[in-house]
């Protein structure tokens, strides 16, 4: 079982688990733990405020028979469930932004090819030109995992991580 | 009676579905924000049961008989001190230590509430109707007070399939447990009508447990010769579970691992996860003078060439051991990858795992086994999570009458320490 800690006073984060995603607008940090190969994708909107997280787990949606029932489990329609659930808290399309985190490759199997990670990488990066939307930062591949901490409000998007000398990397993008 | 994976699948829905249902009601019931934790279905021995259920803490359940869809028994078990907390939130004026009759009809009707909820959960899945009995109130320290007087409570080598649900409450210790002892013969019922293949025969389950025994065996008789600490098998389950579900097991933090990727049939892979404090005892009882003055608490942050590559060691032999006991129940030959080292946060070791499974399957089954040492820090994590069809394959070429006489032995001389 998880368990978060909280630092006195301040306020939990939301947790945005394997295969889901979140909406928010403001100062609600939202949180994502322990990625590997798993890709976080945030989008916000800096005019509105408004954002979201997703914590997709792999590339292709399209292809996959259970895609309505969890859209955020695949990089492309967790983009698309991400910007319509921004919209329709009144984010404006145009000016969406995003940023990814994550993608790493810790084996290498053969069974993985060319890595796993990679394959989520590639296909946020290719939903996002589909649909038009910067990819103003990113953060991914290499061989450690990350955590994210994403704030809607300033588009903040802190990638945290565990080094293997036991000290905490991290990185605002 | 056979079972297929759809459903297992829809079995999994209605756990999660049910467990939803009954953590609502428990927040409004109580006014405290609750969530579900883990859901699994389990395929565990009455005796694996009874040693889970046997900490030593108090606790008190509520019990419901089932009929209709399934048959069986439905109870919800909470710890005694998250019992007398939720009566305290309900009745107010209630600050009792003990159960008094109105502190006992309290509880027992929050679990009964609760059961409801799980139960209403499966009949949305199933579209079916089931009926519950008048809810009983059990209260005591033992398995034996809360399953034996069970119509069909599973014999200590009775394999059952049991649906285990925990829900948290956020701040609050008032979580609870939850369990399904669907009576085999319903039980077949329903997964007649949800299977939609050919799928496995119930008994050659008989067989997956066998294999998860053996490979847990090997497993800690490898650790004990090679690091000469005295291990043994502390709990080892086979669980179902969507495969979002797994890394949410593993403890959010940092972890040292070796991961294997396996073939033959079935193939899949293999991770053994130690925490740092075990990881630097095993690294000292392999090569002492690998953490300088001996004394683990004192370790370097990181683990060295020479502590990477005793750990790595460690992880061959014992996937050499594991993967043998399978081979030798299977009669089939499963050879394994070199180890690859990872030391980082335990979810982000397993998440590349499946991530690449999750490319042709929404589930699958874990065996799960929990290695420890007494008086010293040796906790190993194993978890082995095959390739579905694969798995289903192997089980089905599965002769079952000759899984008593399997050997199961280790050979050191064959392993590569490349």
């Amino acid at each position: 079982m998880k368990t978060y800690g909280t630092e006195p006073g301040a306020p939990t984060p939301v947790q945005v688990g394997i295969s889901e995603l979140a909406v928010s607008d403001g100062d609600e940090t939202l949180r994502s733990y322990g990625l590997g190969s798993c890709l976080a994708i945030a989008l916000y909107d800096p005019d509105s405020e408004i954002g979201g997280l997703a914590h997709a787990m792999l590339p292709d949606g399209d292809a996959a028979e259970n895609s309505d029932r969890k859209p955020g489990k695949y990089a492309d329609t967790a983009i698309r469930a991400l910007l319509r659930r921004m919209v329709e808290k009144g984010a404006s399309y145009t000016s969406v932004e995003a940023k990814i985190a994550g993608g790493s490759d810790m084996f290498e199997f053969d069974s993985f090819g060319d890595g796993v990670g990679q394959r989520n990488v590639v296909a946020a990066r290719d939903e996002l030109e589909k649909l038009g939307v910067p990819l103003v930062a990113e953060d991914v591949g290499g061989d450690r995992g990350r955590t994210v901490e994403f704030t809607p409000g300033s588009g903040t998007l802190l990638v945290k991580i565990s080094e293997s000398d036991g000290t905490t990397g991290v990185t605002e993008l | 009676m056979k079972l297929d994976v759809n459903a297992l699948g829809t079995f999994y829905r209605m756990a999660r579905e049910g467990a939803g249902l009954a953590a609502g009601r428990l927040t409004h019931m109580t006014d405290v924000e609750t969530r579900v934790g883990v859901t699994k279905l389990n395929f565990m021995r009455g005796r694996e049961i009874r040693r889970d259920f046997e900490d030593p803490t108090e606790k008190v359940g509520v019990r419901v008989e089932l009929g209709g869809a399934i048959e069986g028994y439905s109870i919800v078990v909470f710890d005694r001190e998250n019992a007398l907390r939720i009566v305290e939130t309900i009745v107010s004026e209630s600050d009792a230590e003990e159960f008094d009759e109105m502190s006992r009809s309290a509880v027992t009707e929050v679990g009964h509430i609760m059961n409801s909820g799980f139960i209403d959960g499966w009949a949305d899945v199933l579209e079916t109707v089931i009926d519950v009995s008048t809810p009983e109130f059990v209260e005591g320290a033992s398995a034996d007070v809360f399953f034996n007087d069970l119509e069909e409570a599973p014999d200590d080598d009775d394999l059952a399939l049991l649906f285990q649900s925990h829900i948290e409450a956020v701040d609050t210790e008032v979580g609870f447990s939850h369990y399904l002892f669907p009576e085999r013969e319903s039980m077949s019922q329903v997964l007649e009508q949800l299977r939609d293949s050919g799928g496995i025969e119930y008994d050659k389950l008989e067989g997956f447990d066998r294999m998860a025994e053996r490979g847990a065996e090997e497993v800690a008789n490898t650790a004990t010769t090679l690091t000469g600490i005295d291990t043994s098998v502390e709990i080892r389950r086979l669980n179902f579970v969507s495969l979002e579900a797994i890394p949410e097991e593993v403890p959010d933090e940092r972890l040292v691992g070796v991961a294997f990727e396996f073939d033959g049939v079935p193939s899949g892979y293999l991770l053994f996860l130690f925490d740092e404090e075990s990881a630097r005892e095993i690294v000292d009882a392999m090569v002492p003078m690998a953490t300088g003055d001996g004394d683990a608490d004192e370790g370097p942050e990181s683990f060295d060439e020479m502590g990477t590559s005793a750990i790595k060691e460690l992880g061959n032999i014992m996937a050499s051991g594991f993967l043998d006991g399978w081979a030798n129940v299977l009669d089939t030959t499963i050879d394994h990858s070199t180890p690859e080292f990872v030391h980082d946060i335990g979810t982000a070791a397993v998440d590349p795992v499946i991530v690449q499974l999750g490319e042709n399957q929404e589930f699958a089954f874990v065996f799960d086994t929990l290695i420890t040492a007494d008086g010293k820090e040796f906790d190993c994590e194993v978890y082995a999570i095959p390739d579905e069809a694969d798995l289903e394959r192997a089980l089905n070429d599965l002769d079952v009458g000759r899984i008593e006489d399997a050997p199961t032995t280790a050979d050191f001389q064959e392993v590569d320490n490349a």
